[in-house]
């Protein structure tokens, strides 16, 4: 019999950049609960409570199936990999495989996928923050974890920050304690946390951030340093709100640039992520991107190192067969299409609910012996819990449809490679932005989605605390529509809609109103386009409708 | 009154009465509700502490463990008591729902909806699910020797303390209306 304690196991979230140390423990026969180990210096945020749930979660994919005439068929792991393989018959392979898992798995999975000519590898995560952070390695600037910010003596965050990473406010609050006049300067069309706390908030359109970081980089008389018209075709206007904040944070000897590129807001994230990156080293301080997983970095340096094809380039790729490996790209890119052949997920989800052959997988928290490069660190994450029987890791997934398709075992790929930056060129110009329209559609993060919602998985803390989407508006906006506080409202984009509770929110700018990022049905009314001049997928602000009662 | 209520009578006793309470710095509160989901995942989906709009502030609402508490003065069911160590507690098998202590809270802490537990803290349990809420301080977590209640382990802004007011003076905070500390929700300084 196994003692209780035996089950009791430490790992690392792995849903931010944060990755606090967790303890999960049995609350009941079959299910697990996250606890608070006392060293954990940062504290677990709703989706770290909500992990140990994730991984013991009922609607668990645990064997393979196939859609026959619309039904799910259970079927053995090899034959589920064969009948991918029978289906690419004459195409190529596209994988596409979550690159926030740990980088033994990504190495491992690259190495087989060079081996399988058929085969290409591309490792996805957020196309917003991929681009933010090819602009930020482009930039030659450091990154800051929560220890090197809490040493800065000024800050400048674009966008909603503390909601994408909430432990990082402690560092940003640890400073204000000790040195109250500490600038915070906040950059958010969406008006989230970060612009309640700031002392300075520059006034912003949804869409401008470029633009607006601009103004401030000119205002604080860093343009020597930073030259910003190479990269900004729309007009940089200092704003009154801009002059003040730059003069704020001129004389600042240590600079944190705090970024969280969320999804839907701009189509110049590689320029924001330059420009941001050089006026940190300008003035002496480092960057801090907040991406939705811990492992983002490393995706982005893995996939340039070892040619991996893009996003852009795997979705619109006529002759392959698509098999996503632990992501749900769908529901990530608010996509209908393409056709997915086969998902490979620890739970369904979008891409799952689309696929014709479903594989079950092993999640970040159950996978041994891993670790992480989470920005300029490298971290050891130890499973919390061990995979259900007979679920493997996404590399072997990986390993299992290549021998499927009679590929010989690879030679390992050098781990190391992670570990180095990129030396990116200089970013073009940033495309120039329309006028936004009357009303503009955002997507914000919130610290209760991430990791914990739809996309991810099913947690029943969030249900309980939102059991529906809460969508922010001006009262201003609300009161022309007739629309009251907490009023149930359908928002409607061509032939997409969502129903939502509408909360009002005096901090917003008129015009502009905000979903949460993290669901699915949100995303879905801003999908991604492809832009295929620059490889890259986008998404940007949509003029939105919202129908009272609906 | 109950034997539990009366218990603390020896000087050892005494000494183990906690003096610390749950208090919340508004400056530092990023409304994350980390607080919530640790209470939530650890009081078997029945927590104990809600969020409240204040303003343009939505702010953890945590028991105020009075000293002269109303709620345990008109349980009819002496479900509400003052524990050994201080803390007011729910008796989990003795409450029966009736809602007297939720109407006599002049804080408006405990839940107050017709069923006992709000609409959206509604336990699942079928032998819970009409009881009040009531914050133990985590009686599963040994306060008295340094530990904290999960809101405030969970807290990742440091809104969340666990201090008398001795120790919040020594932070250089000021202790406001027995419970929150910080100058105003979102006050820019």
């Amino acid at each position: 019999m196994i003692r209780t304690e035996d089950k009791q196991g430490r790992s690392r979230c792995t849903l931010c950049p944060a990755t606090c140390e967790v303890q999960v423990a049995p609350k009941g026969p079959d299910t697990w609960r996250s606890e608070y180990p006392l060293e954990n210096a940062g504290g677990v945020c709703p989706r770290g409570s909500s992990l140990a749930e994730l991984l013991s979660c009922r609607s668990r994919i645990l064997e393979p199936a196939r859609r026959v005439s619309g039904r799910w068929v259970p079927c053995d792991f090899q034959s589920a990999c064969r009948e991918v393989i029978r289906s690419a018959a004459g195409k190529g392979v596209t994988i596409l495989l979550d690159g926030n898992v740990a980088v033994e798995q990504l190495t491992a999975a690259a190495a087989w996928c060079m081996a399988w000519d058929a085969a290409s590898l591309c490792l996805v995560g957020e196309p917003s923050e991929e681009q933010l952070l090819l602009g930020l390695e482009g930039s030659g600037a450091k990154y800051l974890d929560n220890d090197g910010l809490s040493t800065c003596d000024g800050f400048v965050v674009v966008g909603d920050a503390f909601s994408a990473n909430p432990t990082c406010a402690s560092a940003v609050f640890d400073r204000r304690a000790s040195e109250p006049a500490t600038p915070l300067v906040a950059i958010d069309p969406a008006a989230g946390k970060v612009s309640k706390f700031a002392t300075h908030r520059i006034d912003t359109l949804p869409g401008m951030e470029l633009a607006t970081l601009a103004a401030l980089i000119r205002a604080a008389g860093a343009e020597a340093d930073v030259p910003t018209t190479a990269f900004c075709r729309d007009e940089i206007s200092v704003a009154p709100s801009a002059k003040a904040a730059g003069t704020a944070i001129a004389d600042c000897s240590r600079l944190g640039v705090l970024i969280v590129a969320e999804y839907g807001r701009c189509n110049a994230w590689r320029q924001i992520g330059f420009l941001a990156g050089r006026l940190a080293e300008a003035r002496g301080g480092g960057t801090a991107p907040q991406t939705n997983g811990a492992n983002a970095l490393a995706a982005v340096r893995l996939a340039r190192k070892l040619g991996g094809i893009s996003l852009a380039s795997a979705l619109s790729a006529d002759d392959t067969v698509r098999v996503a490996v632990g992501c749900d790209v769908l529901g990530m890119l608010g996509l209908q299409q393409p056709v997915i052949a086969a998902a490979a997920a620890g739970l369904s989800n979008v891409t799952t609910d689309s696929a014709q052959v479903v594989l079950p997988v092993a999640m970040p928290g159950e996978i041994g012996g891993t670790y992480l490069s989470a920005g300029a660190r490298t971290l050891n994450v130890e499973p919390a819990l061990s995979a259900p029987a007979g679920v493997c890791g996404p590399a072997q997934v990986v390993a299992e449809l290549a021998r499927a398709a009679g590929v010989a075992a690879p030679v390992g790929v050098a781990e190391e490679l992670a570990g180095d930056p990129l030396g990116q060129a200089e970013p073009g110009p940033a495309p120039a932005w329309s006028d936004p329209a009357p009303l503009v559609l955002l997507l914000g993060r919130q610290a209760i989605h991430a990791g914990c919602g739809e996309l991810t998985s099913h947690g029943s803390w969030q249900r309980a605390l939102q059991p529906e989407a809460e969508l922010r508006m001006s009262p201003r906006d609300a009161d022309a529509a007739g629309i009251g506080n907490l009023a149930f409202v359908t928002v409607r984009v061509g032939d997409a809609a969502v129903r939502a509770r509408v909360r009002f929110a005096p901090e917003l700018a008129p015009g502009v109103m905000v979903l949460p990022e993290g669901i699915s049905v949100a995303r879905r009314l801003i999908p991604s386009t492809i832009d295929s001049d620059n490889d890259t997928l986008t998404a940007t602000p949509v003029a939105a409708e919202v129908i009272v009662g609906e | 009154m109950n034997e539990i209520h009366n218990a603390p009578r020896d000087a050892q006793a005494q000494r183990r009465v906690v003096e610390k309470r749950v208090l919340i710095d508004l400056d530092r509160c990023i409304e994350c509700q980390s607080c919530a989901a640790a209470c939530y995942f650890s009081h078997a989906n029945m927590p104990a502490l809600s969020s409240a709009r204040s303003g343009v502030a939505l702010l953890p609402v945590v028991c105020r463990q009075c000293k002269s508490a109303s709620c345990v003065e008109t349980c009819p069911v002496e479900a509400m008591v003052r524990d050994e160590n201080g803390v007011v507690r729910r008796r989990l098998f003795r409450c029966i729902g009736c809602g007297s202590c939720a109407r006599a809270c002049p804080f408006g802490v405990l839940p107050n909806a017709p069923t006992g537990v709000p609409a959206g803290y509604r336990s699942t349990d079928r032998l819970s699910g009409h009881q009040i809420a009531k914050c133990d301080l985590c009686a599963d977590r040994d306060i008295n020797d340094g530990d904290v209640p999960r809101c405030v382990a969970a807290c990742p802004s440091g809104a969340l303390l666990f201090a008398d007011e001795h120790e919040a003076a020594k932070a250089r905070l000021t202790v406001l209306g027995g419970r929150t500390t910080g100058e105003h929700p979102y006050k820019r300084r």
